[in-house]
């Protein structure tokens, strides 16, 4: 029958005891650092123990060493696992030591030797008795730490250090009451309990710090109310390893990932020192709020004394409220959340959460005491690197080693422990060759220099063990580069990556949790494919380091434990999320020009293909539909292709699709190209999708055929010249005639010896008895009717064809020859399989033509006027300086689409032809500016003035009152006049016309031209405004300020340099400290949103700007053909922080800004 | 005396006002009607147990440290804004607050887009005015004025739909405690009585929204009021709320806890962009407000009560897609991700959450 105390007997029992005498801590507490010494003096025992395992002993004289300056850490390693016992200046144990070894008295590490190797046992088995939970309600505490400020911290200033040690007592035997112990604490207990009695032989008095839950149990076994479990004692084989080493205040955080830690270390450190010194802990809050308003300031957001008193008054207040003697860490947290971030978690909380991050963490660095031995990981390294048989100290490098992680067992261990070494900072071992993670192999060149022994030094700091070590450098970083700001989606991937090399499970599950995160929030559709590429090659077992068989697992130590191999849940899920914030994404894309996009749309699909039922596949298939319906030509096609290959259209519907696109007009190549790109190969396979545009192209009149063709050349050029032939004879099995064969364009002894070796390799591989594939069998044939060809043409079906798709140009005949060498001067051989054959079949045999002229010339001969400026236009989009002064500025006509093409040409011409340049730029930018001025005008003109009201206001209008009643006045007995006010009239609110500044903020990052070319003219529109002042902000990664010329648009235009990456934050930033009057100010970002900066400081910069008074709105790119494109979860953030972000023609944008200055 | 729709606070609990007083005899802060003590105690409620012969209800379903500093706040020097999204029973909080502190919740201002300065400061009767000049009998007193003249605590509702230059007049107010009127000439000073202060409540993230000033913002302590913590709890309120709407028109509310579980884990889900699981869902632009939520529940009740003939969960999709397509095209394809994901996950291992992704097709036309 267990014992069941009330609390006061408890108590009495636990204080009064003196064999041992009893002082119950928690491992930080600044209260217990503060009162434990004087009590020791008070006391003056002959031995003191301490609740540490038994074989860190040997350290105890160097821990209390009177030069160490804390915080220091032990750890003990044992196998797999490690023991880590942070100390600080506020950890009891620490002080307990000092005490000791400044006095002489002997001090023993009394806990369970750690290589006992108790079960932990189940973590909790549930039958809590309430008590705990009774206390926490009673003092209003959230959670059990919580309860113990509440308890033990926060009364401490100024009472008797009896009554902390009785406090900490008490609240140790609640805990302990609540519930049954855990078999490894039982069995430590026991220990413990074994030691004391072999002390009490040889000292009189003997004191225990302890862990106050412990307490109860060490004078009296039958405290616990359990029936006593057995843990299971199988000693862990291998020796323990033992270390003392430096520590940091980082470290100490528990936010930081390390063991043992605590929140807020610097919040203890001072609270200690306040108490140690007896003075008011009180004046620590101050102090702190004080400091965090410095740092606030620091960010340059404004934060002055008023705002520290206020924090402090509530801070103590509530501290009253609560019944404390004075404010605590929590308190002083509430009133900094209250009283200074103005209730923004974005924008100024950030701000306020850092500064409150580098008051309370602080930026302590420990150090050992001189001569003290030489510790943890520099040895451990050591010894493993001789395990592996890599060279280590004084030994010659051998030659680079090539290494198989994925069949040889050693490999891999090398791999890992590589790959950890340079993690951790280490330098030892370059990777030679090539990075590419998927290659089987990688070569490293592994060499022990001068530079790894300090690099390792380093290193030490952060673990006793390698992986430890790697462990905690990744952490840092990734803790460094959140400070930064630079954590985006792609960094975290290759986080992710680097964790999974290093064979870190416990850091490759936080960054999965990242990855269905932030990374889900922020990313974009390329960064999330990429994410999900890395997730699959883990779930494949693809990485070394992080292989799913559990036997594969590399461990540091023969006999070690292994480590647990990643959940395949957490796998799983991830990729979940991922594919679901995938086909989020999608919205987004709907404007993209780029294949790269229609690419990842297929590839995202291909996911999904084979499984019908993942989750998500509805909501592809509605994107998808939209998509299709709505999206630029390419994306258009590449969903057309995609909801085919997901079977939610039939092949055939595609293929009436396509047919008609060929009166498409413009989009008909860009359509093509998308559903190509998508397709590709597969649509040889699918007569269906390719028959009805064949019956098209037959039916077609020449006239019509040839005003189609550049288009059709166009779109069909995304194929490979060897595709392209393939489809030429798959095609030509469905035409009139023969079938083109596609034919092998190498030259025929060339083709002898291939086949030759072909024969060779076939008879070894059958000598050798292994089975050798038979051929397959040929496709069955589609006995469909040919497509008949209509006699009225002069131009064959086959011909066609050819033409269309640029091959077999010499199967032409000679009339029809000259179409296509005047298309082949544009398109050339082509792109990837095939393009590099000796004497092809395709385009280029004949020389170029001389000049441009000439070109032009036969271009307009061949197929009129408007097809001469397509091509010419699309030969300078490709780059063609020459084509684009080929055209002729007087008869040219004016597109925001030539514009573009022609100033993308600027970098690469001499003056002169720039010149010429200048007059064809200047003509269209005039006359898309005319144009663009006569729509927008209106938008921006008519602005109201204060008109008289009969609604009530607030402002009267006296005199049109009395004028108004005039007639109702009254002369008075007693002199003057009673006015009866019958009517009352009001002025409205006056709208102010002064000056209005409004900032364009234009990305000028690739893929952004047409939205410079409208932003430009919108500037020179608004500049030409009265009270209107218009400045242009260039970014990509820079920012320059092209204010002066923005009533110039061609000035401004030829100024523009296109190209590089995205920093929006760094814009906004730049924008914010030109803003002079922010309530009277317009910030009118024009960009894709593709953020390449930090996206936190991007949001906390809009957010700033808004909280400012500024009036932001975010502009989506547009295509030329006004669809949007762009990242569609930055939008949403930015959105969230009160940056609208519409995608607005340039009309609409005049409306706008005509509504917000009026 | 006809009953009201929704008696204030101070005459629905004056029973538990008037303990409170007598039980806590500690210090109160000037003007103060009850102790801070006693004002966190009639806000969340003593537990069960009997104060002063009367055992005071949980009013605000919340966290309790947030009410003690809100109650620590308007015992200083700055305004307190509750801000927080809509439905998170912010008004209710500042209601409950200033019945305790002063004794009424009746100086409000109700901040729209047409709220003048005169709502904020003072007003004129204007015949008296045109009559008589300028007089202390022509002025007409803001609720803000009036508070500061009786020492009690004004509140303002939405004071974020007010245009900014309105919004500013409570600038000198707070930080001078004082009013100038100009036209009263030398003794036109109104000086506020000890116990003045402001609640105001706001929804930052709301649409059609002014920014607050700078110098306005400094002038309160903000207090973000969450939306309910806890499943259970919210469960409960919706519970509560829903049958005591329904209890107005004489029918019981005729949904179980299973589908009201449902409803308000779906809330949830929507709300916080993150399902009761862990997996992420997308968030849709309406708020999802456990306001919103009673609504649902009580429509869902009423209509299987008056109309019938389905049984209540299969009502659920469709008042679903109402609440979250308000007017953004695209919350129906957030929705529909929803279905996608989190409901046919868990359709796996539950019947209710099977029959409800088989309605499906109800969002999806």
């Amino acid at each position: 029958m267990p014992r069941v105390l009330a609390p006061a007997d408890a108590l009495a029992a636990l204080t009064g005891a003196t064999d041992p005498w009893l002082f119950g801590v928690r491992h930080h507490s600044s209260a217990c650092a503060a009162a434990l010494p004087p009590l020791l003096d008070r006391l003056a025992p002959d031995v003191i123990l301490v609740e540490l395992p038994a074989d860190v002993q040997p350290w105890l004289p160097w821990v209390g060493h009177a030069e160490v300056v804390p915080p220091i850490a032990l750890a003990a390693v044992a196998g797999g696992s490690v023991a880590f016992y942070p100390l600080a200046a506020f950890s009891p144990e620490l002080q307990a030591i000092r005490w000791a070894v400044a006095r002489g008295v002997p001090v023993e590490a009394f806990d369970l030797p750690i290589g006992a190797g108790i079960d932990d046992g189940p973590e909790d088995d549930g039958a809590s008795n309430g008590l705990l939970d009774a206390l926490l309600v009673s003092n209003g505490a959230p959670d059990a730490e919580s309860l113990w400020d509440r308890l033990v911290e926060a009364p401490a200033a100024g009472a008797d250090p009896e009554a902390v040690r009785g406090a900490a007592l008490l609240y140790g035997w609640a805990l302990r009451a609540d519930g049954p112990a855990r078999p490894r604490d039982l069995a430590r207990e026991r220990h413990m309990r074994a030691r004391i009695a072999a002390a009490r032989g040889r000292y009189a008095r003997i004191a225990a710090v302890i862990g106050s839950y412990h307490a109860a149990a060490l004078i009296d076994a039958d405290a616990d109310p359990r029936p006593r479990l057995p843990g299971a004692t199988a000693p862990v084989a291998g020796a323990v390893v033992t270390s003392l080493q430096p520590y940091t205040a980082e470290q100490l955080d528990s936010r930081s990932g390390y063991p043992a830690g605590i929140r807020d270390p610097a919040w203890h450190a001072r609270a200690h020192a306040a108490l140690a010194a007896g003075e008011p802990v009180d004046g620590v809050a101050g102090e702190v709020l004080v400091e965090v308003c410095r740092h606030i300031r620091a960010a340059r957001h404004p934060a002055g004394t008023p705002d520290a008193a206020e924090a402090l008054r509530l801070a103590r207040g509530l501290a009253a409220l609560r019944g404390l003697a004075s404010p605590g860490r929590r308190e002083v947290l509430e009133a900094v959340e209250s009283a200074m971030t103005h209730g923004e978690v974005l924008g100024r909380g950030r701000v306020v959460a850092r500064a409150l991050e580098r008051v309370l963490v602080g930026a302590d660095r420990g150090r050992l005491a001189p001569g003290t031995p030489r510790s943890g990981l520099a040895p451990h390294v050591e010894a493993l690197v001789e395990a592996l048989r890599l060279p280590g100290p004084g030994e010659v490098p051998t030659e680079p080693l090539r290494l198989d992680p994925l069949r040889s067992e050693l490999d891999r261990r090398r791999h890992v422990t590589l790959h950890r070494l340079a993690a951790a900072g280490v330098i030892y071992a370059d990777r030679t060759g090539n990075e590419d993670d998927e290659a089987l192999t990688a070569a490293w060149a592994p060499r022990w220099t001068a530079a790894t022994e300090a690099t390792l030094a380093a290193a030490s700091l952060r673990g006793p063990t390698l992986p430890q070590a790697a462990t905690g450098a990744l952490r840092a970083r990734a803790a460094e580069l959140a400070a930064n700001d630079q954590l985006d989606p792609a960094a975290r991937v290759a986080w992710v990556a680097e964790a999974a090399a290093c064979g870190l499970p416990d850091l490759v599950v936080d960054g999965l949790a990242d990855l269905r995160g932030p990374v889900v929030a922020e990313a974009g559709l390329v960064e999330l494919v990429a994410a999900l590429e890395l997730v699959e090659r883990i779930a494949h077992g693809h990485v070394p380091g992080s292989p799913v068989d559990p036997d594969r697992v590399v461990r540091d130590e023969p006999g070690a434990v292994p480590n647990a191999t990643i959940a395949g849940q957490a796998l799983a899920d991830a990729r979940d999320e991922l594919l679901a914030a995938a086909v989020r994404a999608l919205d987004g894309l709907q404007g993209s020009t780029d294949l790269a996009d229609v690419r990842a749309l297929t590839a995202l699909t291909r996911v999904f293909e084979g499984a019908p039922e993942r989750l998500g596949d509805g909501r592809l298939a509605w994107a998808l539909e939209r998509l299709a319906d709505e999206g630029s030509a390419p994306i258009q096609g590449g969903a057309g292709a995609c909801r085919v290959m997901l079977g939610v259209e039939p092949a055939a519907a595609l293929g009436e699709r396509l047919a008609s696109w060929l009166d498409a007009g413009d989009v008909l190549a860009g359509r093509l190209q998308g559903v190509l790109t998508a397709m590709g190969p597969q649509l040889e396979g699918h007569p269906e999708l390719l028959l009805p545009l064949a019956r098209r192209i037959s039916a077609l009149d020449d006239q019509a055929f040839l005003a189609r063709l550049p288009a059709l050349r166009d779109g069909f050029d995304v194929l490979s010249p060897a595709a392209r032939d393939r489809l030429l004879g798959a095609v030509s099995e469905h035409l009139d005639g023969e079938p083109i064969r596609a034919e092998l364009d190498v030259d025929p002894a060339a083709l002898a010896a291939l086949a030759a070796a072909d024969r060779a390799g076939e008879a070894a591989v059958l000598a050798l008895g292994l089975p050798w594939p038979a051929p397959p069998p040929p496709a069955p044939v589609v006995p469909d009717a040919p497509i008949p060809d209509d006699p009225a043409n002069t131009l064959r079906a086959r011909d066609r064809w050819r033409l269309l798709l640029g091959r077999r140009r010499r199967d032409l005949p000679p009339q029809t020859g000259r179409y296509a060498r005047a298309l082949d001067e544009l398109y050339g051989r082509g792109r990837g399989e095939g393009s590099n054959r000796a004497g092809g079949a395709g385009g280029g045999d004949e020389p170029p033509f001389p000049t441009v002229r000439d070109w032009g010339e036969e271009l307009g001969a061949l197929f009129g006027g408007h097809v001469r400026q397509e091509v010419l236009g699309r030969a300078a989009e490709r780059g063609d300086a020459n084509a684009a002064l080929a055209l002729d500025p007087d008869s040219v006509r004016p597109s925001v689409e030539l514009l573009e093409q022609v100033l993308s040409l600027k970098g690469g011409l001499s003056e002169a032809q720039l010149d010429t340049l200048r007059r064809l730029v200047d003509r269209v930018v005039a006359a898309l500016v005319h144009e663009l001025a006569v729509r927008i005008r209106p938008a921006l003109t008519g602005l109201t003035l204060p008109r008289p009201s009969r609604r009530r206001t607030d402002r009267l209008d006296l005199r049109r009152t009395v004028l108004a009643n005039l007639r109702h006045a009254r002369p008075r007995a007693d002199g003057p006049a009673e006015l009866v006010t019958e009517r009352l009239v009001f002025r409205t609110r006056g709208r102010r016309a002064v000056d209005w500044r409004v900032m364009l903020v234009v990305d000028t990052s690739g893929s952004m031209d047409a939205n410079i070319v409208h932003a430009a003219m919108m500037a020179a529109i608004l500049s030409g405004l009265p009270a209107v002042h218009v400045d242009f902000l260039a970014f990509n990664t820079a920012v320059i300020d092209l204010s002066e010329r923005v009533d110039d648009p061609l000035a401004l235009l030829l100024e523009v340099q296109i190209g590089g990456g995205t920093d929006i934050g760094r814009a906004l930033r730049f924008a914010r400290g030109r803003i002079t009057s922010p309530t009277r100010t317009l910030c009118i970002v024009v960009s894709d949103f593709e953020e390449g900066g930090p996206v936190g400081r991007l949001v906390a910069e809009a957010r700033a700007l808004v909280e400012s008074g500024v009036k932001m709105l975010g502009l989506a790119a547009l295509n030329e053909q006004a669809q949007p494109c762009y990242n569609v979860a930055i939008s949403e953030a930015l959105v969230a922080a009160g940056m609208p972000i519409a995608a607005l023609t340039p009309l609409e944008l005049a409306r706008w800004v005509g509504e917000q200055i009026r | 005396m006809t009953a009201v729709q929704a008696p204030p606070p101070e005459e629905r609990y004056a029973d538990e006002l008037a303990a409170l007083a007598a039980w806590d005899g500690g210090l109160r802060p000037p003007g103060w009607a009850l102790t801070p003590r006693a004002v966190v105690t009639f806000v969340c409620g003593s537990r069960g147990e009997a104060l002063g012969g009367v055992v005071i209800s949980e009013k605000f379903v919340g966290d309790r440290a947030l009410v003690e500093r809100c109650v620590v706040t308007l015992a200083g020097e700055r305004g307190l804004l509750l801000v927080g999204e809509p439905g998170t029973a912010k008004s209710m909080l500042s209601e409950l607050l200033s019945a305790a502190i002063c004794g009424t919740s009746r100086l409000t201002v109700q901040g729209t887009a047409g709220t003048a300065e005169e709502h904020f400061r003072y007003g004129w009767n204007y015949a008296l005015l045109l009559a008589k000049g300028p007089s202390p009998e022509a002025l007409v007193p803001s609720p803000v004025l009036a508070a500061m003249q009786q020492g009690k605590l004004a509140r303002v509702e939405e004071i974020t739909r007010c245009l900014p230059e309105v919004q500013d007049a409570l600038v000198s107010i707070l930080s001078d405690r004082r009013l100038a009127v100009p036209e009263l000439g030398e003794g036109g000073m109104a000086f506020a009585a000890q116990g003045f202060n402001v609640i105001a409540t706001a929804n930052l993230r709301d649409r059609g929204v002014s920014e607050m000033s700078a110098a306005l913002k400094r002038r309160f302590n903000f207090e973000v009021v969450p939306p309910i913590a806890e499943l259970d709890r919210e469960v409960a309120l919706v519970r509560r709320q829903a049958e005591a709407a329904v209890a107005r028109v004489g029918v019981p509310l005729g949904v179980d806890q299973q589908v009201l579980q449902a409803l308000v884990v779906a809330f949830r889900d929507l709300r916080v962009g993150r399902s009761a699981e862990g997996w992420a869902v997308e968030k849709p632009s309406t708020v999802m407000s456990t306001a919103e939520a009673v609504g649902v529940a009580t429509s869902i009740g009423l209509q299987s009560t008056f109309i019938g003939g389905v049984e209540p969960w299969r009502l659920l999709p469709g008042y679903l897609l109402g609440v979250v397509q308000k007017d953004d095209p695209k919350d129906r394809g957030r929705l529909l991700a929803y279905w996608d994901g989190a409901v046919k996950r868990r359709a796996e291992k539950d019947a209710l959450w099977k029959g409800l992704l088989e309605l499906r097709a109800v969002i999806e036309e």
